[in-house]
């Protein structure tokens, strides 16, 4: 699933659709927020990516911020290429963010300059002790929260990605957004300092609701900017050309 | 012609057309169950194939018990229904894992999608992709987004070396419509070839 087309080497989703989007999969060691609001996706297309990257052998990181992990597992969509051994053989980690805060120390609803210093350098120690090459965290989102202004956001999300490529970890950091929203990101700083930005979202054709996906921007690689219809189905996520059809109208 | 003479000549027809073939099938509408005889018992039957039957004229659950009155095995037909949600709700028929609902025959690009999703499950060697038809999608889509979906889906298809049936009803059907079959198919089939 490593692909070289151009100068930057792949990191193939395994998602076919996506793929092809991406002439190839993200630029390698990129960090993309894939934003959306609430049941566009996202988190079954982040795990999607990590399944896909174990499968292929490359050591995969979940690290869930709001849900319990094994929950999450548990409740999401039953792949069909899923492997329970992938868990048990430690190519697929699944990490709970309240736990490390907890190790941390970090007890307070509001982190200092300093503990995200903290923060990032234990993230970007468990990504070396492991081997990391595809880590998501689900959701940046809420992180942020604890971090409170857009200074804190945006330091923090510029030493964690500095610190993933520094090891060759392609990242996606899951975001949350209100479905109305006017940038791509809650807090609009996540958007301006991330390698990439895949949206997520449900649209509405003449009282059809579908599910879409777009790449908005991507360092290191041309893409389609178009609109994708989505399915997430036990083999995946599919993808289909958004028909133009339809918003042309006749 | 004869009923009986129908589905052979269509197997004879099929038969001939290439793998990953698109066909255009045009029936009188008398010789809908002849067609669905000719289609899914005889020449799926011959290749061994898996069909994925799109329906958005009647549900899926009608053309079951037309099959099985007609004594067709229906193990190999897989289906999506693009009708029965729109008509009847959620909960329509009896849905089983040889069936995928599509909420609204508007959604073509889920009909894409679910196409797909039932080509990557199936493990036979041979598959086929029938359109059941196009002028029942004609009732709810423009020509235009119509066009854009025969050309986005028989593309998809012949790639992947998808053999795909579209069906139409000459009493149904416009020039527009046969122009538009026509643009994406490489072989036609009539059930009543008299005058033009
Ligand atoms: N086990 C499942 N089977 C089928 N569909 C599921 C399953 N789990 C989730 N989904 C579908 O996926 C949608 C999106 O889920 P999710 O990936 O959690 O979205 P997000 O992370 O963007 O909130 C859900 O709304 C649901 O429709
Ligand atoms: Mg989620």
């Amino acid at each position: 699933m490593v692909h070289r087309s151009g100068d930057r080497e792949r990191c193939g989703t395994g998602i076919e659709g996506l793929d092809t989007v991406l002439y190839g999969g993200i630029p390698r060691s990129n960090t993309v927020l894939l934003t959306g609001s609430c049941g566009t996706g996202k988190t079954s297309l982040a795990l999607e990516f990590l399944i896909h990257g174990a499968l292929n052998g490359e050591n995969s990181l979940f690290v869930s911020v709001t849900e319990n992990s094994e929950k999450m597992l548990a409740n999401i969509i039953p792949y069909n290429f899923f492997e329970e051994s992938l868990v048990k053989s430690g190519k697929l980690v699944l990490v709970d963010l309240p736990v490390m805060y907890e190790r941390l120390g970090m007890t307070k609803a509001e982190l200092t300059m300093e503990e995200i210093d903290l923060l990032v350098a234990a993230i970007a120690s468990l990504v070396r002790e492991l081997g990391t090459k595809r880590l998501v965290i689900d959701s940046i989102t809420s992180v942020c929260y604890k971090l409170k202004t857009s200074e804190k956001i945006r330091d923090f999300i510029l030493k964690l990605s500095k610190a993933l490529s520094d090891v060759d970890c392609t990242s996606i950091l899951v975001s949350e957004m209100s479905a109305q929203a006017s940038s791509y990101s809650m807090f609009g700083v996540e958007e301006a300092i991330s390698d990439g930005i895949v949206l997520m979202a449900n649209m509405e054709r003449r009282g059809d609701l579908l599910r879409t996906l777009q790449v908005i921007k991507m360092r290191g690689t041309m893409h389609s900017r178009a609109k994708y219809v989505l399915d997430l189905t036990p083999e995946g996520v599919l993808l289909a050309p958004l028909l133009k059809g339809g918003s042309a109208g006749t | 012609m004869s009923d009986k003479r129908v589905a052979q000549l269509i197997v004879d027809e099929l038969m001939e057309a290439p793998p990953s073939s698109a066909v255009s099938l045009q029936m009188s509408i008398d010789h809908y169950l002849e067609v669905l005889r000719g289609v899914l018992d005889l020449f799926a039957s011959k290749k061994e194939a898996d069909v994925i039957y799109v329906t958005s004229t009647i549900s899926f659950d009608a053309i079951k018990r037309v099959l099985e009155a007609l004594d067709i095995n229906t193990s190999r037909v897989f289906f999506v229904d693009c009708i029965s949600h729109m008509t009847m709700g959620a909960s329509s028929g009896h849905m089983d894992d040889h069936t995928t609902l599509v909420e609204s025959p508007t959604m073509l690009e889920n009909v894409m999608l679910k196409v797909e999703y039932l080509i990557r499950l199936s493990d036979a060697s041979e598959k086929i992709v029938v359109l059941d038809s196009i002028n029942s999608l004609a009732i709810h889509n423009n020509n235009w987004i119509l066009s854009e979906f025969l050309h986005i889906l028989v593309s998809g298809l012949r790639a992947r070396n998808v053999y795909t049936i579209i069906l139409s009803v000459e009493e149904h059907s416009t020039p527009e419509i046969n122009n538009m079959v026509n643009l994406v198919c490489d072989h036609g089939i009539r059930t009543n070839p008299k005058e033009e």
